[in-house]
């Protein structure tokens, strides 16, 4: 007892007269695990916002009546060549933005900048970084060469710098972990070689490994794939204690020969426990994947009626053409069904999978497949809205052509694809039946911005002409738009500031908050703070 | 082309390049094979890939990039050595060769050509596809069989007033349509504020995707290889 106290004492007497002195003057409180079960109006403390991988907001300031009178607020440029293709993180009026080796912490309110941080080059893939991770006043940042970085979010200095995977065989990084309560969670990319996938659970405040999930079976393994990268961001279910992942394309990518079988568990969603990394169920989108169509879209967590039954559901519109709703609580498939062309496959088994035709496997003289390589879906987030039962989801119509044969050999790519034609449309789709119930379109060509959907009723998201839009979620139609004179790359986020509704979005790399005009946002701020009662002491209707 | 500069090049293409064209340029995620392309291989001293790399091809997602000359010439140079030695690699080539698109049956092209595939109502073998073989081979050949991207769209837009403008389709959106006129001049509208029709030629070859059989799509290679 003595002894304990001899070494708690001064320690506890240290930790006090480091909080005295390092204590932000500020309300600044950083993210706790309170904050991202249930995010604040004011803040997107997460890649996808909260927990469910919705990118649904509960706000209501922009609606479809006012939309029309909606502008700029501020832009920021990152005066960089390199495109933004991240989330923005919002907590405590900053925002945090990324592309490869660079951070921007920037003032919500106004749009500039607070700080830049500049990773060290590397030689490492630099080919998008989709954001970073926050717990407590820390960020968590990945790098093309495949380190985590965690830095002080006041004022981007490093922590910590480790190593994730090893970048010279071939591994990179450009996902935003996840954080649940005191893990990080974080995932890899490289397909370019056989390669082990896997996940890693770090802790925030050492950067040590807790627990490491691989997809699939050491490289070497006779007969059996590799592969089964992770790179994005999962979804979490709390009551369930269960984070769920997408996991990548098996290697060799095009050449399946020498991984007879299913080659679990890639091109899957599976189910882990957040504090041991253990599997609890695995569900397979694309068996014996032979066209690099990743299981990697957002998993998206729904509670709600499915055929007059309350379900707890996961809900995937995947990259091989096939939307999936799975009972997330066990894996069982709920509904499978295509949402555009797909051409490859032979039907559906009774697990709900499809079953890939072998005369569509890539061959020396060539297949022509639906959809192409980056397939119906990709990194683009979709969007769930509760009251119309819709989710909402940027696809890409698309026919590629596939090639391979022995010279191609059994490493890596291991044959060819040339994308042939493609086109992009925003889809609608009754997550009880699979019907699409509207589609809206996007232009020929690719739109890479995802959705957001609000309580008001309203989707933001992008064409593949660099235009912002506004449309009205029950039907698709236009309501509002923007011109970006870029490419958009990344999925818009809202949030409420001072009582102003902004809607953030990108392109190139150029970040843009639109809101309604102050005047118009201050009226309806203080209308709807009285109708809620807040201001209800003074007792007078207004 | 000094060791010095290509390896620096290899180095920027890795981070980069690489994703999409592949580490040794053979090819990657959506980019093509560099080592086989035309361009290329008509490129001297980067005249022809300097511009593709500095102002990108946005309508085929190459972005663009903002480098140092001292880099882009390492690229450049770096990008024709992979050539060269994919170019001697002898026999086992990775990549789609000529040889490899020669499992069809002519007669059977001939007849989709003439009957199911209805190419006959837009094209002839001694029109606009006579010698078409000799200008085009393999791969290059069949993606514009399958969609010839390069083929421009016609429009006639109809103003308020009546009167009728038509030209090249330069630009179309939800909101907005453009055209290039026969003398170059470029003239854009607000699609509400006009009415509009289209001729998109290739768009017939769009709908066809969903119909061909790959036997189809290799009798019409093999088809279109005799039009010498």
């Amino acid at each position: 007892m003595t002894r304990r106290w001899s070494i708690f004492v001064p320690l506890f007497a240290a930790a006090m007269l480091v909080a005295l002195v390092v204590s932000p003057p500020s309300l600044a409180q950083g993210v706790d695990s309170a904050m991202l079960l249930h995010p604040p109006a004011d803040s997107w403390p997460g890649y996808h916002g909260d927990y469910s991988g919705q990118r649904h907001s509960p706000l209501t300031q922009i609606t479809p009546q006012n939309v029309a009178r909606m502008g700029l607020a501020w832009a920021f440029q990152t005066g960089q060549s390199g495109q933004l293709k991240c989330s923005p993180l919002l907590v405590d009026g900053v925002l945090y933005i990324t592309v490869p080796d660079n951070v921007w912490a920037v003032d919500a309110r106004s749009g500039h900048q607070i700080w830049h941080y500049r990773y060290p080059a590397n030689k490492g893939f630099h080919i998008g970084s989709r954001g970073v991770a926050m717990y407590e006043h820390w960020l968590y940042f990945m790098t093309p060469d495949a380190h985590l970085v965690c830095l002080n979010a006041y004022d981007g200095t490093v922590r910590w710098n480790i190593v994730i995977a090893d970048s010279q065989k071939g591994y990179w990084t450009t996902m935003t972990p996840l954080i649940v309560r005191n893990h990080v969670i974080a995932g890899v990319s490289g397909d370019f070689d056989n390669l082990a996938g896997f996940l890693k659970s770090i802790d925030p405040e050492t950067g040590e490994t807790q627990w490491r999930w691989d997809s699939t079976p050491p490289v070497g393994t006779p007969n059996a794939t590799s592969g089964g990268t992770t790179w994005m961001t999962g979804t979490f279910d709390p009551a369930l204690n269960l984070i769920y992942w997408g996991t990548g394309n098996p290697t060799p990518v095009l050449n399946g020969a020498t991984r007879p079988g299913d080659d679990l568990y890639t091109c899957s969603i599976v189910a882990l426990n957040p504090d041991t990394g253990k599997l609890a169920w695995a569900f397979q989108p694309s068996p014996h994947d032979t066209h690099d169509w990743d299981a990697v879209e957002t998993p998206v967590l729904v509670d709600g009626d499915f055929k007059g039954k309350p379900r707890k559901m996961l809900m995937q519109a995947s990259r091989n053409g096939y939307f999936f709703v799975l009972d997330r609580t066990n894996g069982e498939d709920l509904l499978t069904t295509t949402f555009g062309p797909v051409n490859w496959s032979l039907g559906v088994d009774q697990k709900g999978r499809p079953i890939p035709n072998p005369d569509k496997e890539p061959a020396r003289d060539g297949r022509l497949i639906a959809p192409d390589e980056g397939g119906l879906n990709n990194y683009r987030s979709p969007s769930f809205d509760a009251k119309t039962g819709l989710f909402i989801v940027d696809a890409r119509p698309s026919y590629g052509i596939y090639f391979a044969k022995p010279a191609d050999g059994t490493f890596g790519w291991a044959g060819a694809d040339y994308g042939v034609w493609s086109t992009s449309v925003l889809e609608a789709i009754d997550y009880q039946t699979g019907k699409i119930r509207w589609t809206h379109d996007l232009g020929p060509g690719d739109s890479g911005a995802g959705a957001l959907t609000t309580d008001s009723g309203l989707t933001f998201t992008g064409d593949a002409g660099g235009n912002v839009l506004a449309l009205r979620t029950a039907d698709g139609k236009t309501l509002w738009h923007a011109g970006t004179g870029g490419d958009m790359q990344s999925s818009p986020i809202t949030y409420e500031l001072d009582g102003r509704q902004y809607i953030v979005t990108s392109a190139e790399g150029v970040l843009f908050a639109w809101a309604l005009p102050e005047a118009t946002a201050a009226t309806l701020a203080h209308d709807h703070r009285s109708s809620h009662g807040v201001n209800s002491t003074s007792g007078r209707p207004r | 082309m000094t060791p010095g500069l290509v390896e620096s090049g290899g180095s920027l293409f890795i981070q980069r390049c690489a994703f999409c064209h592949g580490r040794d340029a053979g090819g990657g995620e959506t980019g093509p094979d560099l080592t086989r392309s035309k361009l290329v291989a008509g490129d001297v001293g980067g005249d022809k890939i300097l511009p593709v790399v500095r102002y990108g091809r946005p309508e085929k997602g190459m972005p663009r990039f903002d480098l140092p000359d001292s880099d882009l010439a390492a690229l450049v140079a770096f990008i024709h050595d992979q050539a060269t030695k994919a170019a001697s690699q002898n026999g086992g080539r990775r990549g789609v060769d000529v040889s490899d698109l020669q499992t069809g049956n002519a007669e059977a092209g001939k007849q989709y050509f003439y009957g199911a595939g209805k190419c006959a109502s837009c094209h002839s073998p001694t029109g606009d596809l006579s010698g078409i073989a000799e200008r085009f081979q393999g791969l290059q050949l069949e993606r514009r069989m399958l969609y010839p991207e390069h083929v421009k769209a016609r429009i006639v837009v109809t103003l308020p007033s009546g009167e009728t403008v038509s030209g090249e389709l330069a630009y179309r959106d939800e909101f907005t349509v453009a055209l290039r006129d026969s003398s170059g001049h470029y003239r854009s509208w607000a699609t509400n504020q006009v009415r509009y029709t289209i001729d998109a030629p290739a768009e017939a070859h769009a709908a066809l995707l969903g119909k061909y059989t790959d036997a189809d799509v290799h009798n019409l290679m093999a088809y279109l290889q005799t039009l010498r």
